[in-house]
């Protein structure tokens, strides 16, 4: 295999021998014993039957809302699924990052975005129940797939892009996409962990680069088609940007929770330190201001433009329950979490960053709800509102609950962080200057 | 009667000390130590050769508890601010100050110009409308915190200034090139030349020598 040279880049730089000199180190690395990297099942079992139950009581309850209607039911396990989905995107997101700029210091924190990148597949299965149901019942929420607005001239303008076939082809290549990167990009790193072979790590970054490409443009369509397309009359161009700004935001809150757990577990010693965590915490503090500047700046123009197609999406958001709801996220997934992460103290403590995470979550959920639930009372007599709030709690709950405990699955089949990466000299002495 | 303000280490002091230096007429508090020939003592240098070196004497001089002391080197040395006892530096606060205080102003004034001194109807919008304020309490937060974090910067490390004492030492010349200093200040509390000079020369500095202030 030709040698690429390139300037800067610990690996690339890199020969064999000098990888060698790595392997040689990180074999003696201390932080890098079996016990202080690996995940025992039974070490997970406790937590894993509680996260299972959790997902079996959420569900259980959330299917309590098909008794009010069938779409309030609907609505509640679809924030559920969107929730973890959401999250499951954001992590395949930060690995394609993670390798697209060669960053040494995340190549410990790596592996656990790996595995929750590699629950999207599963994510996957549900969004396909999902359009399975939508299709079968001619539209519960995604409405344009019914009959009721056959001849609407806006339906008639998109008619090309609004229609079933093309609605499944789409699906199929989003999952198809992430499905290949999020299993290839854990099967990769993990074969290193095997092999020991470098080369794998460029191949990890040269199939980022046309993957994340691929991935700004799935999940923008993804969410036009799930997300937007419930009132197939309403557009915003920015809406591609805001379910991303959801993805990227929750992710890092769910996983500072995974990497505050494995360290109260006495996990990841010496490997994930409180230097990693400000890292960690400095990107969700960014993606805090990032949703706060992308939610506003949609507002803003649809709200300065008055184009009565667009602002019908935010007029139905300050009226009724919605009113409430509308002022709740923008203090809770922009306003409290700005403040709380804006400090140094509480990014470097494992138990602050995570209950900073879980709050964030918590807004994130709020986030789903806002978009989807005031779509089921469209159109309809019977107002449900935020009636059914026990319903969409057990639903994301449920979720986060079952995907908590596939996630386990997947922390346990392989060491907890990458061993053989070439940049691990560089992640393991990690140090924030400032 | 004890004049306080001009007590070594306080804060009233370091201020009209930092007026005396840049601005021309203003009286400088007169200096702690002078030379036999009347010369005010700006401290103590000493040379090392390796950054080895200096870092373990970073360390010593940081034990005896010494406040008003620098370290020079020609290129940063990791971890060298743990060896000398680096506070965090407080200006986060500042900024934060400055910057709250910026768009907490910009929401007031567009508040009171477009819904009380002048209202005016635009393309139908409401008054006191929050949203298009919010663009301009943005720039109104971010520009003088950036002013606040450059500036501030700048004042707490005593920038800008067109001359230091040490420039004046022939052998601190090198300290672009191959030499590491410490330099101990007669403004510290605890300075005493004996002392200092004992303690940097038992830290394994080769060449100590007494640095007058020539401003």
């Amino acid at each position: 295999m030709s040698q690429i040279s390139t300037q800067s880049s610990p690996d690339a730089a890199m020969d064999d021998h000098a990888y060698q000199a790595v392997l040689d180190r990180l074999a003696t690395e201390p932080a890098l014993a079996d016990d202080n990297i690996t995940l025992t099942s039974a070490e997970a079992a406790g937590v894993s039957r509680l996260l299972l139950g959790l997902g079996v009581v959420g569900l259980v309850i959330a299917a309590g809302g098909f008794a009010l209607n069938f779409r309030a039911g609907f609505a509640a396990m679809q924030i559920g699924l969107f929730a973890v989905t959401a999250i499951a995107l954001g992590a395949l997101f930060f690995v394609l990052v993670f390798h697209i700029t060669n960053a040494g210091w995340c190549a410990t924190i790596r592996r656990q975005f790996e595995n929750v990148a590699s629950l999207l597949p599963l994510c996957m299965i549900g969004v396909a129940v999902l359009l399975v149901v939508e299709l079968a019942t001619g539209g519960t929420l995604l409405r344009w797939l019914g009959t009721d607005y056959e001849g609407h001239h806006l339906m008639v303008h998109k008619e090309g892009y609004l229609n079933p076939t093309f609605l499944v082809i789409r699906f199929l290549v989003y999952a198809g996409i992430w499905t290949f990167l999020a299993f290839r990009m854990r099967g990769w790193s993990t074969e290193q962990d095997q092999s020991g072979d470098r080369w794998l790590t460029r191949r990890m970054r040269f199939n980022s680069g046309w993957g994340i490409l691929a991935f700004a443009l799935t999940t923008a369509f993804f969410a036009f088609d799930f997300l937007m397309g419930m009132d197939f009359r309403f557009f915003s161009t920015m809406w591609g940007v805001y379910f991303f700004a959801a993805c990227a935001f929750s992710s890092l809150a769910f996983l500072a929770i995974v990497f505050a757990w494995l360290m109260s577990k006495g996990k990841l010693q010496g490997v994930v330190t409180s230097e990693h965590l400000h890292d960690h915490g400095k990107l969700m503090f960014a993606f805090t201001v990032f949703w706060g500047y992308i939610a506003f700046s949609q507002y803003f123009l649809i709200w300065y433009s008055n184009i009565p197609e667009e602002t019908m999406f935010y007029i139905f958001r300050r009226t009724g329950d919605w009113a409430l709801l509308s002022k709740v996220l923008i203090a809770v997934h922009f306003l409290i979490p700005f403040f709380l992460l804006v400090s140094r103290v509480p990014k470097r403590n494992p138990r602050f960053i995570a209950a900073i995470g879980a709050f964030m979550l918590f807004a994130h959920a709020i986030d789903m709800t806002f978009i989807i639930q005031p779509m089921v009372d469209a159109g309809e007599e019977k107002v449900i509102g935020l009636s059914s709030w026990w319903a969409i709690a057990g639903g994301v709950l449920g979720f986060i609950g079952i995907f908590g405990f596939l996630l386990l699955r997947k922390m346990v089949a392989v060491p907890l962080t990458a061993t053989k990466d070439p940049r691990l000299p560089l992640a393991l002495n990690h140090k924030n200057y400032v | 009667m004890a004049d306080t303000r001009n007590k070594p280490g306080s804060w009233t002091r370091d201020i009209a000390m930092m007026m005396g230096t840049y601005i021309p007429g203003f009286a400088k508090p007169p200096a702690r130590f002078v030379t036999e020939d009347g010369r005010a003592v700006h401290g103590v240098l000493a040379e090392f050769k390796t950054p080895a070196e200096v870092y373990h004497a970073a360390e010593k001089v940081r034990d005896k508890g010494y406040k008003r002391w620098d370290l020079y080197s020609p290129f940063p040395i990791h971890g060298i601010e743990g060896a000398m006892g680096f506070k965090r530096t407080k200006l986060p606060l500042l900024v934060a100050a400055i910057g709250f205080t910026g768009a907490g102003l910009g929401l007031l004034l567009q508040y009171w110009v477009s819904a009380v001194a002048y209202p005016l109807v635009v393309q139908g919008k409401p008054y006191g409308a929050w949203e298009p304020f919010v663009p301009i309490m943005f720039e109104l937060g971010v520009l003088p915190s950036a002013f606040a974090a450059l500036f501030g910067m700048l004042a707490l490390n005593g920038l800008p200034r067109f001359h230091h004492p040490l420039l004046g030492q022939k052998s601190f010349w090198r300290v672009s090139d191959d030499r590491f200093f410490i330099c101990i200040e007669a403004e510290d509390t605890k300075f005493d030349a004996q002392e200092v000079r004992t303690l940097l020369e038992s830290a394994g500095s080769t060449n100590v020598e007494l640095v007058e202030d020539d401003a």
